[in-house]
């Protein structure tokens, strides 16, 4: 094919041959992290919820202690009230999981990120692989740095009990809380592949923390129960209660339920990533 | 070089592709033209497995996109200007990119100096003008060194230097023997940097042709001839197959009719000649008669049909306003009266479609009038 060809009445040379490597699945994890890494926005939604997460504890433990009307708590179950803002984070975790993906369909980014990597799967399993990571290495700083605030201020008030890390299941409820928030960040990742836009996904993602959960108070005691005992981020927020509470599932059955209802969120996004138009 | 074969593509009611087969050419540039909502970029996005066909295939040489190991060494695509997050620097935007097709920051740096953005690479791209955009969109097509490219608008809205950069650039990569498929809706633009062109209305293929080929088969071709006997000469021109036309300063346009048939006319009616001459159609007044029928926005009582042809048009509006039809039945009489589309599948959309015998419903429907 070196010699000039006619093609429609033009002499052409021959085309260049692709000299590529085949990219694999390291290339697509070294190119989502780089996304992830080179936008201002998502650093700093991460530093802001740390911050909030963080201060917010450490408010809640402190009023409850420094108020007689609310000291109860504190006697019953130190540890939640030392992790109290965490719902919080659980919910901004959410959102970051839903931005990495819609945050592509808003901008456009997805043709270049499908043209570059056809396998959709693939691209999905990096993104989430890398927002698991980051959030999960994050959450885990962040849940012993909370844990110790905490005891800062609980050891300033000699009237209440100071939970201790080799206490019966505290360093599983504080470990467990980098696991469940990463469980939180995929669910609003995957709820963001799922609807491909962020108003969207951010409102499921706050149906399905808050909204529903408070829906179900309305209900009767005996529909009640049983729903909120599976319900994915009621279970899965079992890792964090040192007692075993009522109508609840164990910390790890809990867990379970919650991954469980990530990985078929996962799967529908997904199934739906492959079969729909970019 | 691209296949596309019955491409079929619906969204919802519409379909937007519809049974659309050609090829596209290593070594030349090829324009992509059609009306807005012609089904350019859905065939586009269809190439690089964006969109899934309802039915048809398309390949690059040889190759579904998604079975494609190295794509991006495969096809450049710029499909979108600003297919990038606002708040990424634009070398950032790119080494994702490129680490996602395995190619070495090394190459980064050379296409954002190639397509003069070396500088502007530590901005974020959302501060890019539209222009810079495109050029951001172009590096990124260029990343992979690809020997196929697909370009959905290149020159939107760049400055007229931009838009000789651009030009030139095409026609460069397509001298290396490339195969450039570039869409435009900007008649002028395309006669100056296309070689073929493939036209398409309501998703269907209307033309597949050169440039040249094009032009000579439109109806637009016609001859000007001044005479004093003009009033003598026009029913031996109309008995002779030709359409007439008073054009401006008394002269005649005549369309159906070669020069030298006019002239031999001319001869024998004893008419003097003062002034003969052959006027080509613009490739945009050849792209106006192709897709009138076809374009999908028009407003009310205005063709898109050129000025000058305000003598003919009247008969081929009035007969055939497809705009409220189905899209997706199209316009059924209309359909038959191209010949140059293909039929069925295997027949390659060739270089010879359509042949100039292709446009008869055009030509009757203007030397109706007359």
């Amino acid at each position: 094919m070196s010699a000039p060809t006619r093609v429609l009445g033009t002499e052409v040379r021959a085309a260049p041959r692709p000299t590529g490597e085949v990219p694999t699945l390291a290339d697509t994890l070294r190119s989502e992290w780089t996304k992830m890494r080179t936008l201002r926005s998502t650093k700093v939604t991460l530093g802001v919820t740390a911050l909030i997460v963080i201060g917010l504890s450490a408010l809640i433990t402190w009023a409850s202690v420094a108020s007689p009307h609310h000291g109860t708590q504190a006697f019953t179950n130190p540890l939640g009230v030392i992790q109290a803002g965490w719902g919080l984070g659980w919910l901004a975790f959410e959102v970051l999981g839903a931005l990495v993906v819609t945050n592509e369909y808003s901008s456009g980014m997805i043709a270049a990120t499908f043209l570059a990597t056809p396998r959709r799967v693939r691209v999905l399993a990096a993104k989430g692989a890398v927002l698991s990571v980051v959030v999960g290495l994050l959450s885990l700083v962040m849940t012993f740095v909370n844990f110790y605030v905490g005891h800062a201020v609980l050891s300033a008030y000699p009237a209440f009990p100071e939970p201790a890390l080799g206490d019966n299941n505290v360093l599983r409820a504080v470990l467990g809380m980098a696991l469940t928030s990463t469980l939180m960040a995929l669910i609003g990742f995957a709820l963001g592949a799922v609807l491909r836009h962020t108003a969207g996904a951010i409102t499921a993602s706050v149906a399905v923390l808050f909204v529903l959960p408070l829906i179900l108070q309305a209900l009767p005691t005996s529909w009640r129960n049983p729903v909120e005992e599976y319900w994915p981020t009621q279970a899965g927020s079992q890792l964090e209660q040192v007692t075993r509470q009522a109508h609840a599932l164990t910390a790890w059955w809990g867990t379970g339920d919650l991954a469980l209802f990530v990985a078929l969120l996962l799967v529908v996004a997904g199934v739906l990533l492959v079969r729909r138009d970019a | 070089m691209i296949q596309v074969r019955n491409l079929t593509k619906r969204f919802g009611a519409k379909t937007a592709v519809n049974n659309l087969s050609f090829d596209v050419q290593p070594g030349l540039v090829t324009g992509f033209l059609g009306p807005n909502g012609a089904g350019k970029t859905t065939t586009l996005r269809a190439i690089v497995g964006l969109v899934r066909p309802d039915a048809g295939a398309v390949t690059v040489n040889g190759t579904n996109y998604h079975d494609i190991l190295a794509p991006t060494h495969e096809v450049g695509a710029l499909l979108e200007a600003k297919a990038y997050h606002p708040g990424r620097r634009a070398r950032d935007h790119l080494v994702a990119l490129a680490q996602a097709s395995r190619i070495p920051n090394r190459r980064v740096d050379e296409v954002l100096g190639l397509v003069g953005l070396a500088d502007a690479g530590k901005r974020k791209a959302g501060t890019f003008s539209l222009g810079m955009a495109q050029r951001l969109g172009i590096a990124a097509a260029l990343l992979g060194d690809p020997p196929v490219l697909l370009l959905d608008e290149p020159v939107n809205g760049l400055d007229p230097e931009g838009i000789v950069w651009v030009r030139t650039l095409m026609q460069a990569l397509a001298a290396e023997g490339r195969t450039v498929l570039v869409s435009s809706h900007l008649m002028s633009e395309m006669a100056l940097t296309a070689t073929h062109v493939v036209v398409i209305g309501r998703g269907k293929l209307i033309a597949d042709s050169s440039i040249e080929e094009l032009v000579r088969a439109s109806s637009g071709s016609r001859v000007r001839l001044r005479t004093p006997l003009a009033g003598a000469l026009v029913p031996h021109l109309l008995a002779a197959g030709g359409t007439v036309q008073p054009g401006d300063d008394g002269a005649l346009m005549v369309s159906g009719l070669e020069p030298d048939a006019v002239g031999d006319i001319a001869f024998k009616a004893q008419a003097p000649v003062h002034e003969l001459a052959r006027l080509e159609a613009s490739l945009e007044e050849a792209f106006m008669e192709l897709t009138q029928e076809d374009s999908e926005f028009r407003a009310q009582g205005v063709t898109g049909a050129p000025a000058a042809r305000q003598g003919w048009g009247a008969a081929a509006r009035g007969g055939a306003d497809g705009a409220g039809a189905p899209a997706g039945t199209g316009t059924g009489g209309q359909a038959g009266a191209w010949p140059g589309a293909p039929a069925g599948d295997g027949a390659p959309a060739g270089t010879s479609a359509p042949p100039a015998q292709g446009w008869p419903a055009a030509r009757q429907g203007w030397s109706g009038p007359a």
